[in-house]
């Protein structure tokens, strides 16, 4: 295959790569190893140019650093023997892994000895703004339509760990109006505000105040101890909505296009997978992406990319998507249960990507 | 217990201000006191298709700003007194009014009239969220195009999200031919992405085009056409009535096709 023609193309297009990238995280310089990997498998010209593309809008930094990838590519192409029955036409490793703090965004929901406890993300994670306030709760609202069939009983009580952030009385009525729509009922919260208390205190809730302390000793356990509790929502994802969650994500429902979950565990669709599923966000090579009909526009896991070959498929499977050294693959649910499984368990801690 | 209609695409061109125009005439024909409310501001067309263009004194900027009473903005309709309507300002922009102000319009309106449907612009920006400020249900229309779809599709979330429950699909402009042919999206490709009701498929009619230069309803015309049938099927099944989705071929069953349905199949 001759790569030149993809080489001025990639450097025309340099200039202004940091401005059109549209993802998020960009800390990570990937390792050229997983490119090269890439460049093996057997691609069209045209192809191997929109990869390049590609790689270069999400995952470079520097153009010393784009350097490397053009010197990988020009490396001769082994054609890929390979015995993996794969659906996707092709892969792209090198995903930047997500940064800790993307899933925090959204609020948590637990529920620990007969009530609920909504953690709001501190003022650092997310700057205290009327926007961000908006889309949190609209997030937020979202959350509970989908999955309150399985939590609430009536009037459940909830805590509120408000943190550092700073509450006022009209975002609290907000708030309970939110919980009562739901039949849950606001009877305390934690902050370490002194207005927050205060604002909280004449409205009648129970408050407890804590020092700043407190609340990242809090925090900080929180995210050490156990993984986060897996997101059930029994909704259609639709275009536009981004579920992130830090544990597994689990929808009864489609994921349609345009639509996009990342988790940082696995993703289980029990419906149409279409749009964009990013499993192991946080570096977790091992997750996987499971739906009942898999036609998705892109799928993620960890570090590796993924899209659905060119031409639409006539029949579904229930399947798996898992990473391979080569990429992702697909396989037949049934199938993977019994092979792959038990190879992906056993293989070596080291080789996973932290 | 007013009903209060959004009718909202996502996408542009795709039949919203038709289908407000043609429903809220339908909806009054059956006897409903009708309010119609433009909330393009900016981009009115909804005067336009009903030929009320002419007759506009007031809008709703100034009923906001206390300049008239909301009785004297609304512009009546000679053909069909139980519809209203209340413009929109052209001479400012969606940024001129915000939600509130229109829940405080739309609910006045709500006490006198048994329907207040919504035609909202296109987009998702301020003028959307004005539009479904005030609305307990709302009518998604779209066209069997992919672009069209998937905006349908992200403004169904948005809708979900405002906490608007009743959602129901009008599929507008489709083709029985191309789906036939396998070039068109069918309903069923439409519907099962969406996953919301249907509750009317407008078939693509030339005279939709001559009605509206005219300002004249389709749903007005002598002679109803396909397509006003569709909008007035959509009316009934608005009302709560079982209305059976008409056989869009059906219509297209005249000797030619027969003709030429014969001579394919002779050829193959």
């Amino acid at each position: 295959m001759n790569s030149d023609a993809a080489i001025p193309n990639q450097k025309a297009n340099s200039a202004g790569f940091e401005i059109e990238s549209t993802f998020p995280q960009t800390d990570v310089g990937g390792d050229s190893t997983a490119i090269q990997s890439e460049t093996d498998s057997v691609l069209p010209e045209a192809e191997l140019n929109s990869v390049i593309v590609y790689l270069k809008s999400i995952s470079r930094s520097t153009d010393l650093e784009f350097k490397d990838v053009v010197a990988d590519v020009q490396s001769p192409v082994v054609s890929n023997t390979s015995s993996h029955s794969s659906l996707f036409d092709l892969d792209l490793p090198e995903l930047p892994l997500s940064e800790k703090t993307l899933d925090k965004i959204q609020i948590q929901i637990k529920t620990e000895e007969g009530r609920i406890v909504l953690i709001l993300p501190a003022e650092s994670q997310l700057p205290a703004c009327e926007s961000n306030w908006s889309q949190m709760w609209q997030q937020f609202k979202l959350q509970l339509n989908s999955s309150d069939r399985l939590m609430v009983k009536a009037n459940t009580p909830v805590h509120l760990v408000a943190g550092d952030r700073l509450l006022d009385t009209r975002q609290l009525q907000e708030l309970a109006h939110i919980l009562g729509e739901m039949h849950m009922q606001l009877k305390s919260l934690s902050t370490s505000r002194r207005q927050t208390a205060i604002a909280a205190a004449t409205m009648g809730y129970s408050v407890e105040q804590v020092g700043r302390e407190n609340i990242l000793h809090f925090q900080s356990q929180q995210t050490k101890s156990s993984p986060t509790e897996a997101l059930y929502l029994e909704k259609t994802v639709r275009s536009g909505m981004e579920i992130r969650h830090s544990g597994s994500v689990i929808i009864l429902g489609d994921l349609n296009p345009g639509g996009t979950v990342i988790a940082d565990g696995d993703i289980l669709v029990w419906g149409r997978l279409r749009g964009i599923a990013h499993a192991g966000a946080a570096g977790n090579r091992k997750c996987l992406i499971m739906a009942l009909q898999m036609e998705p526009t892109q799928l993620r896991i960890a570090d590796a990319v993924a899209r659905a070959p060119e031409k639409s498929l006539m029949q579904f499977y229930p399947e798996v998507a898992y990473v391979t050294p080569q990429g992702i693959r697909i396989a037949r649910a049934i199938d993977f249960s019994k092979s792959q499984l038990n190879k992906i368990n056993q293989q070596p801690y080291g080789s996973i990507v932290k | 217990m007013t009903r209060i209609i959004v009718i909202t695409s996502g996408k542009g061109g795709v039949g919203k201000t038709t289908c407000s125009a043609n429903l809220g005439m339908a909806l009054a024909k059956m006897g409903r006191q009708v309010a119609l409310v433009d909330a393009d501001f900016g981009l009115r067309n909804l005067d336009l298709l009903l030929g009320l263009e002419n007759r506009i004194v007031y809008t709703a900027v100034e009923v906001l700003a206390r300049e008239c009473r909301l009785e004297q903005a609304l512009v009546k309709d000679k053909r069909q007194p139980n519809l209203v309507l209340l413009p929109a300002a052209q001479n400012r922009t969606k940024d001129a009014v915000s939600p509130d102000q229109i829940k405080l319009l739309v609910n006045a309106l709500a006490q006198k009239y048994q329907y207040v449907i919504i035609d909202s612009p296109a987009g998702i920006e301020m003028g959307f969220k004005n539009a479904i400020a005030p609305a307990k249900e709302a009518l998604v229309v779209t066209t069997p195009e992919i672009a069209s779809v998937r905006d349908a599709d992200r403004v169904v979330g948005l809708l979900e999200a405002q906490g608007i429950k009743r959602i129901h699909l009008i599929i507008n402009r489709i083709k029985p031919a191309m789906v036939r042919a396998n070039d068109m999206m069918s309903v069923q490709d439409v519907q099962e992405l969406l996953a919301i009701p249907l509750i009317g498929v407008i078939p693509d009619d030339e005279r939709v085009i001559v009605s509206t230069n005219r300002g004249e309803p389709l749903v007005l015309s002598e002679n109803p056409c396909i397509a006003a049938t569709a909008f007035e099927n959509i009316a009934r099944r608005l009302e709560g009535e079982a209305v059976d989705f008409i056989e869009i071929e059906a219509y297209q069953d005249n000797i030619f096709s027969r003709l030429r349905r014969i001579l394919w199949t002779k050829i193959i």
